[in-house]
């Protein structure tokens, strides 16, 4: 299906594609429903784009904080991942959002509140973790770095 | 807002499956039992506030030029 956004324009959005956050993103409970997108332009393509179905001008940077550290564990109780479904380790997909200011040298990932996919049946859900993870963890040089490679 | 007061060691229930109870009034804090199922996401209010923020700074993504400059 073909959707406008601000960011990207128009574009196709296959059906496989759809990611289903069945209560939302923690803040917006009416954001259910986003498409995970990559920017074809670019071929280190480690920054993906869930863009809002339903909002065509929300779109969240997003990232596997495995890119921008070495290990990441966050510490959730499993039972918040029951809205998921059967969730193995196989199908588990992890990603952060991206907060990119003014002073682009501040960008940050949010390692507090992770998105957690099902790559099985595309649920997602946004966590806060229990372990004392950082809200604004700068990733600026980290990002230059890859971005050079 | 529903406002009821309550005392020490009274409890709500909301939903048939929450029981919220008061455990422990010294001063100007009040300890709080909470009986939920474990798939109920509790979170205290002002972390819940920094990630909605966060997540709205996110969801905004004003400066997206600057971002893909650099990559």
């Amino acid at each position: 299906m073909k959707i406008k956004t601000r960011i990207f324009g128009e574009i196709e959005i296959e059906k496989d594609k759809l990611i289903c956050f069945e209560n939302g993103i923690i803040g917006f409970p009416d954001l259910k429903k986003f498409a995970l997108i990559h920017d074809e332009e670019k071929e280190n393509a480690f920054i993906l784009w869930l863009q809002s179905m339903e909002e065509p001008d929300l779109a969240l940077p997003v990232i596997d904080p495995l890119n921008v550290m070495d290990s990441y564990e966050p510490d959730v109780s499993e039972e918040l991942f029951s809205v998921l479904g059967d969730l193995v380790k196989e199908n588990t997909y992890i990603l952060v959002t991206i907060t990119v200011p003014q002073n682009v040298e501040d960008m940050a990932v949010n390692l507090k509140a992770p998105i957690v996919i099902n790559t099985g049946n595309n649920k997602a859900v946004q966590v806060i973790v229990e372990n004392d993870l950082p809200i604004k963890y700068k990733i600026y040089d980290i990002i230059k770095e890859k971005a050079g490679e | 807002m529903l406002a009821l007061t309550r005392k020490k060691g009274e409890s709500l229930v909301i939903n048939n499956n929450i029981e919220i109870t008061i455990l422990e009034i010294r001063g100007d804090q009040i300890k709080i039992g909470i009986s939920a199922p474990k798939d109920v996401p509790i979170y205290r209010k002002e972390v819940y506030d920094q990630i909605q923020e966060e997540n709205q700074i996110a969801l905004q993504a004003d400066n997206m030029k600057a971002l893909k400059d650099l990559l």
